[in-house]
């Protein structure tokens, strides 16, 4: 006997479908890997030389500090640690929207992530890559840089292991191996399909080895989404520690405007907050370049501002929270630290926080706000900088103005610091660059697995009427 | 910011870009100078020399090949020289008239660090920053290094040659035109030396230029008591002290003995003790009229004024004291009526214990006028002594003015100039290096081919103290020996040498004159004893001479006082008086070419690098200016550029100027560095000028200062109180802060055995005079790093002196707080290095491991006191080789990117350590002393074993005014404070 199966129980809400366009295994194919394939468009190879000269620069001005020094920065007795912490902070949390959207929503089977979160994760590696640089070269003596890992020596002289520094090196090393193998297996399945359709000698080698002898049996997919799986658990932690540790940097200190116990929370909040804001600057554009405007739809980008915005309210609860704290603490010195943020020498660039990432992002509330592309395109970048500035605020004014009023002094960047921010988005860009030409930018296997076709029960022509 | 202006000095680092520069690269590429003959022209001799400079630091920069340096075994080893021990040796540094003792550390003959002399009278074991920044004066690689003629390179035979051939005539007629300037100067043999001249010729001159002195001190002394005494303060004695424009703590001469004294008679052991009050009239803010009790802001025109005011209140009180009645324009309501009540009250109270001191830049009226009060308040011989000027050339600003005048007449036809640089010292209007060209043989010794030496015909490169054989009175009389500490590195000559050579063209060395000078004083029996003693002990015990007996000749005074008349324009805006002030880093410009003491950042103003002109807070909102301006003063024709510094506590309509800047073609560091007051300096008006004009010049002029924020904002870091308060409130220092209990999560390290350093500094009695800055500098190897880095928050300094402002933005209290590591027990700094580069030592030490520091910054960020230095760059690196010599052995020498930081002199208690081991015994108390503390003439800094409960540092941690900074924070710091303690008149406090 056969039933005839009907897909939505009366009164369920209809489901706005994740992919657009009627869609087909074969057109979401033929859609994402055609642009790995094709001719390399000029505008391609204009950006990359773009931002691969702007790289260039980066390595140049690394050059350059390490032959004459810090010195060559703005930094100075108060303050120690000036743009390049800053850029670390930011980009490590640039790098957790990544891996909260390929794990965390995958855990909480978010079907929406597919679309976006290949897109995500590789975001994720390269921030990661470029946060990366600047601990190794904001320090002293980088030839001496290695005393940092415990590695065994003669002297049996080990790291500090109280020093959140250290802790700094074990969380984003182990966040940067782990988001890169799940990064890795998730592209395998795809990273097949490219090599199945592979016209070239040179790329059917390449990308049979990147592969790894992927066949799409049922046995594999059967490990694969085991491993999947747990990679997802053990990336989930992770995007929770990485930037609680790294703000132990700052939260174990003595210093007022550091010291405080909100700050993991804060910071793995701000971090998602100014991740997504990147995805979504990434997305905006390649969705327009790629014509992407099917598989990565406006429902996706809501869905994203909708956690900005909730992001963005923590952020701003948790500014809300240290100056309530350093008002009921009657710590004076915690008190002094706050009021000066807001009204003292770097008020100008509190304010800049303040619009960015609170006033700004509560234009979400709209729904049509929520869903227009050039306002969200705007509100991404505020964000950035929002966040940028964020990181700024913390680090130096805390420095600049601590508890003998003897050694305060205003600190300004050279054209160093601004130079090597610069190009560190130049690196970023120009990896980014090289990813979406050379490697699918949405994975195939996980958005087919979201088209109604994948449904087990789907049946052909019942697809949007059932 | 105008650019060229901002001159950003890169000190030795600018070798590097000497280095790069094309002439640099053709002198090298060149195996003989292409065209000799440009030597001749004395700016290419300029260049040559700065290339010869520059080579000297080329040996490291030649990178592929190696450096060739031989070295030489100790095949026979000298006697009393053993590898890595220090020798010590007494020596004596003399200034004018005055002569500090002083103990040179010598390392294999090499000297590398000053102390003051325990038993010489004008230092007692302690030292002034300009003192201790002489060692690297001696190894200063600017100094003139050979003997010229007319610009080409020469040599002493020559020159004595030379000489020879101009003595013969001034033998045959007297000396007539022959002329010899020199410093002023208080030395046996010198003095011989000159006596021996006049007598051979009687007609030639022998007078000395100082541009600073204490000739009015002299003058008017001599007017009162009618022989040339100078005075000699017992500051200990006094219980009542009044400053009129004197800052007796630091620029004033014998500062370090008044300082000395000033702490004594402040220190509190108990709230019981009694203090003394100092009382302070003064138009800029000195060091000294920060410890005043009652500091008082007088344009600088009216404080001859008040004394006239005081002494009136003190005659109405019923002191017999004779003033001229014509001087009737002046009664006490001018002045703040309490104010001068309250002094005139106590000083009357403490006869006999009171005492009245003026500065030098005061007319000989004012310094009459107070030698007459003391004695009628029976001051003298308690609180006061006058000794007797024996051996001495006593300045005199009219006998060189004369001087010129003659030179301009073309009278003389010789002249010799030792170790003076009138060409940029002198008064403007005399316009002496044109009149020098009036004269025909000119020669000049001096240290640097300065202003004056790269003008006269010869220049003879002067020893250094530390290299020449000398002797000395100090200000009490006593006879001390100049000993060299090693031979002339770079072949100069010494005043003895160079005045035998004027007198008898003999070329005799500075030991032959000495020597032979002391065998005809002393018998020939115990002459060799003597001798011996003389030069280990520095000095020869008892010669100190006899107070001198005063007997004021009222007439005197009251004479004096007739010619005083105030002049009675009012200061406005319009009418702004400049005055001219005593660098407290570079003394009269002498010092200019020192790195050590021009990074020294001004006590009060906190500037470093340069001088400026300071100007208080009222008159620069009316005349609308800002810090940094850079403002054109004129006055009568004369006319500079100078920028502007609001500090607060200048009197209004008063402006301050210090001396010593803007000096040309002396060396890499003093060169452009500030703006010469001289040009502004008339004869008619040494001190100060009235109807100063200021222009805007609309530059700015980047200034580097190490302190940006005056203000504590009430936070309780340098604690103080009333004397009222504190014996109502003994323990209010420690009790200033409420605080939870200090509990720990942890078990705490105990501390409980061996030795536990610790360290005390009494803000009671610190100065801020910026001694201990230095001393730091010379024995912690720290490096200086150009006015660009200071800057920018740069400076390297390992002890800081914060100096806070409190009360009345116009006039208010200043309180200065010395800090340096305070060595928490729980370090913060320790808990966050990532490489456990610093960590904490059983002593309880916190210590910096120089090749583990990696240079994350992490600790100094963590630093609440924020004390670390951090080396932005390599700032050793490209030392000259002479400049090495300066270093300490013991200490190492930081690299690039490494933390450094005070270290309680670790290198000394481990020579200590090692030195109690060998003999098997325990470190006695007061064996180790730390080099700020060894040389602070306040005696403000204790250090010692907290573990003995008997050492002096345990005793003072006892005092109730002890305190930890921040102890809050329960870091548990091994260094305290105690509080500072006024104690105003309980009249006029507020």
């Amino acid at each position: 006997m056969s039933v005839t199966l009907t897909k939505s129980k009366p009164g369920a809400l209809e489901e706005v479908p994740l992919i657009k366009g009627n869609q087909t295994f074969r057109s979401i194919t033929e859609k994402i890997s055609e642009i790995t394939e094709r001719k390399t468009a000029l505008t391609w190879v204009l950006l990359f030389s773009l931002a691969a000269s702007v790289a260039l620069l980066f390595f140049a001005q690394i050059g350059y500090l390490f032959w004459e020094g810090i010195g060559i920065w703005g930094l100075q007795n108060p303050v120690g640690w000036g743009w390049a912490i800053v850029n670390f902070v930011f980009w490590v949390g640039i790098g957790h929207a990544g891996t909260l959207i390929s794990a965390v929503l995958f855990l909480f089977r978010q079907k929406w992530r597919t679309s976006i979160n290949r897109f995500a994760e590789a975001m994720t590696i390269f921030a990661v890559i470029v946060a990366l640089v600047f601990p190794g070269i904001h320090v002293g003596r980088v030839w001496v840089a290695y005393f940092m890992f415990p590695l065994p020596n003669q002297m049996q002289m080990w790291p500090n292991f109280r020093s959140p520094l250290l802790w700094d090196i074990f969380a984003v090393g182990t966040y940067f191996t782990v988001s890169l193998m799940f990064w890795y297996t998730g592209l395998i399945p795809d990273l097949a399909t490219l090599r199945d359709r592979a016209k070239t000698r040179l790329r059917k080698i390449t990308m049979g080895i990147l592969a790894l002898g992927w066949r799409g049996g049922n046995k594999q997919w059967k490990h694969y989404e085991m491993a999947y799986l747990l990679l997802a658990g053990l990336s989930t932690p992770l995007v929770l520690s990485v930037h609680s540790v790294v703000s132990t940097d700052f939260a174990t200190s003595i210093i007022p405007g550091w010291h405080t116990t909100i700050f993991p929370p804060y910071f793995v909040a701000g971090a998602i907050f100014s991740g997504f804001a990147m995805v979504l600057t990434l997305a905006i554009i390649a969705r327009k370049a790629y014509g992407l405007e099917n598989i990565i739809t406006i429902q996706h980008f809501e869905k994203m501002n909708k956690i900005i915005m909730v992001t963005g309210m923590m952020v701003g609860y948790a500014y809300g929270m240290e100056f309530f704290i350093a008002w009921y603490s009657g710590n004076e010195y915690e008190k002094f630290a706050f009021i000066n943020r807001a009204f003292g020498p770097y008020a100008w660039a509190y304010w800049i926080m303040i619009t960015c990432n609170v006033l700004i992002p509560q234009l979400y509330w709209s729904k049509k706000m929520r869903t227009s592309v050039p306002v969200m395109f705007t509100i991404s970048i505020f964000v950035n900088i929002g966040m940028w500035f964020e990181r700024f605020v913390i680090t130096v004014t805390s420095l600049a103005n601590d508890y003998l009023p003897s050694s305060w002094d205003y600190y300004s960047p050279t054209i160093f610091d601004i130079g090597l921010l610069i190009g560190s988005f130049g690196l970023f860009f120009s990896l980014f660059l090289l990813f979406i030409r050379f490697l699918p930018m949405i994975s195939m296997a996980e958005v087919k697995g979201v088209l109604p076709q994948a449904d087990p029960h789907h049946y052909e022509g019942e697809a949007h009427h059932g | 910011m105008n650019n060229k202006l901002m001159n950003g000095k890169a000190y030795w680092r600018s070798l590097d870009q000497l280095a790069e520069t094309e002439e640099f690269k053709q002198f090298l590429y060149r195996e003989f100078p292409e065209n000799a003959s440009e030597l001749n022209n004395p700016l290419s001799r300029r260049k040559f020399l700065t290339l010869m400079g520059a080579s000297i630091g080329l040996a490291g920069l030649a990178g592929c090949r190696r450096p060739v340096e031989k070295i030489i075994p100790y095949v026979v080893a000298p006697e009393n020289i053993i590898p890595g021990i220090p020798n010590y040796y007494a020596t004596t540094m003399p200034f004018g008239l005055n002569s500090y003792g002083l103990v040179a550390e010598s390392h294999e003959g090499r000297p590398t660090k000053l102390e003051g002399n325990e038993k010489h009278p004008s230092t007692r074991g302690k030292a002034s920053a300009m003192i201790q920044a002489q060692i690297l004066g001696l190894y200063d690689p600017d100094r003139g290094q050979m003997v010229t003629h007319d610009g080409k390179t020469s040599n002493w035979t020559e020159f004595v040659t030379a000489w020879r051939s101009q003595l013969s005539g001034f033998e045959q007629n007297g000396g007539e035109g022959l002329m010899v300037i020199s410093e002023s100067f208080a030395s046996p043999s010198l003095a011989a030396l000159r006596s021996e001249f006049l007598k051979k010729f009687p007609k030639a001159e022998w007078l000395a230029f100082e541009p600073v002195s204490d000739e009015n001190i002299l003058n008017g002394l001599k007017k009162v008591f009618g022989s040339d005494v100078r005075p000699l303060y017992e500051m200990e004695k006094a219980k009542v002290i009044f400053a009129l424009d004197s800052d007796f703590a630091l620029t004033e001469t014998e500062s370090i003995i008044a300082t000395r004294g000033f702490a004594a008679g402040r220190r509190m052991n108990s709230e019981q003790d009694e203090m003394n009050r100092l009382y302070v009239v003064e138009n800029t803010y000195t060091t000294t009229g920060t410890l005043a009790d009652h500091r008082l802001r007088l344009p600088f025109k009216r404080i001859p004024a008040f004394l006239v005011a005081l002494t009136k209140k003190l005659q109405a009180k019923g002191l017999q004291v004779s003033l001229n009645s014509a001087i009737d324009g002046i009664n006490s309501s001018a002045f703040d009526e309490k104010w001068l009540e309250a002094l005139a009250g106590d000083l009357l109270k403490n006869r006999g214990a009171s005492l009245l001191l003026a500065g030098h830049r005061q007319e000989p009226f004012v310094h009459a006028l107070t030698a007459a009060i003391n004695t009628a308040l029976g001051n003298d011989g308690k609180t006061v002594h006058y000794k007797p000027l024996s051996d001495a050339l006593l300045p005199d600003m009219a006998a060189f003015s004369s001087a010129v005048r003659q030179m301009q007449e073309r009278k003389v036809k010789a002249l010799a100039l030792l170790g003076v640089n009138p060409v940029y010292a002198a008064p403007a209007d005399l316009n002496f290096g044109e009149a020098l060209k009036s004269v025909e043989f000119t020669v000049q010794l001096g240290l640097y081919p300065d202003e004056t030496g790269s003008v006269t015909r010869w220049y003879v490169p002067q020893a250094h103290f530390l290299e020449s054989w000398a002797d000395a009175r100090s200000a009490d009389g006593t006879v001390s020996f100049v000993q060299p500490m090693i031979e002339p590195l770079l072949g100069g000559k010494s005043n003895l040498e160079m005045a035998q050579a004027l007198i008898s063209g003999e070329d005799k060395t500075g030991y032959e004159i000495l020597r032979g000078y002391w065998q005809s004083k002393w018998s020939a029996l115990t002459f060799e004893s003597e001798w011996r003693r003389g030069l280990h002990d520095g000095l020869v015990s008892g010669s100190a001479l006899p107070d001198y007996e005063v007997k004021v000749q009222s007439e005197a005074v009251a004479e004096l006082g007739g010619s005083f008349k105030p002049k009675a324009s009012e200061l406005s805006k319009t009418n702004l008086e400049l005055v001219f002030q005593v660098d407290p880093a570079v003394f009269d410009g002498r010092f200019g070419n020192n790195g050590w003491l021009q990074e020294m950042p001004d006590p009060v103003t906190k500037i470093a690098w340069d001088n400026v002109l300071i100007i208080s807070p009222r008159t620069a909102g009316e005349l609308n200016l800002a810090n940094e301006e850079l403002v054109r003063l004129s006055v009568s024709g004369l006319d500079m550029v100078a920028p502007v510094w609001v500090v607060p506590g200048q009197a209004d309509y008063s402006l301050t100027l210090a001396l010593g800047y803007g000096r040309r073609g002396v060396g890499r560091i003093a060169d452009g560095v500030g703006f010469d007051a001289y040009r502004l300096r008339r004869s008619d008006a040494l001190w100060s000028t009235e109807g100063v004009t200021l222009a805007r010049t609309g530059e700015t002029y980047k200034l580097a200062s190490t302190q940006d924020h005056g203000s504590m904002e009430g936070r309780p870091l340098a604690r103080e109180a009333g004397l009222e308060h504190y014996r109502e409130h003994p323990h209010f220092a420690p009790e200033m802060v409420e605080h939870p209990p200090l509990k720990n999560l942890w078990k705490e390290h105990t501390y409980d055995e061996g030795y536990q350093w610790g360290m005390t500094i009494d803000l009671n009695s610190c100065t801020g005079c910026n001694a201990c800055l230095v001393a730091c500098q010379s024995e912690n190897n720290i490096s200086i790093v150009g006015k660009e880095q200071v800057s920018r928050g740069r400076e390297m300094h390992w002890i800081r002196l914060d100096r806070y402002f409190s009360g009345d933005p116009d006039d208010p209290e200043v309180i200065f707080q010395p800090v340096a590591c305070q060595q928490c027990e729980n370090a913060p700094c320790e808990q966050v290095c990532p490489v456990a580069a610093t960590v904490h030592d059983a002593e309880g030490l916190n210590v910096m491991a120089y090749n583990r520091c990696i240079g994350t910054r992490y600790c100094s960020n963590n630093c609440p006191y924020k004390v670390r230095r951090f080396n932005f760059f390599n700032n050793t690196k490209d030392y000259p080789e002479l400049i090495k010599m300066a270093q300490n052995p013991d200490v190492t020498v930081r690299a690039r990117g490494v933390m450094e930081k005070c270290t309680y002199c670790t290198q000394r208690i481990n020579e200590a350590r090692i030195r109690s081991q060998n003999e098997n015994r325990q470190i006695y108390d007061g064996e180790v002393v730390a080099a700020c503390q060894q040389t602070c003439p306040a005696e403000a800094i204790v250090f010692g074993n907290l573990l003995d409960p008997e050492s002096a540092v345990s005793k003072a941690k006892r005092n109730n005014r002890n305190y930890s900074m921040l102890g809050e924070l329960n870091l548990r710091t091994r260094t305290t404070f105690m509080a500072r303690i006024r104690n105003p008149h309980p009249d006029l406090a507020a």
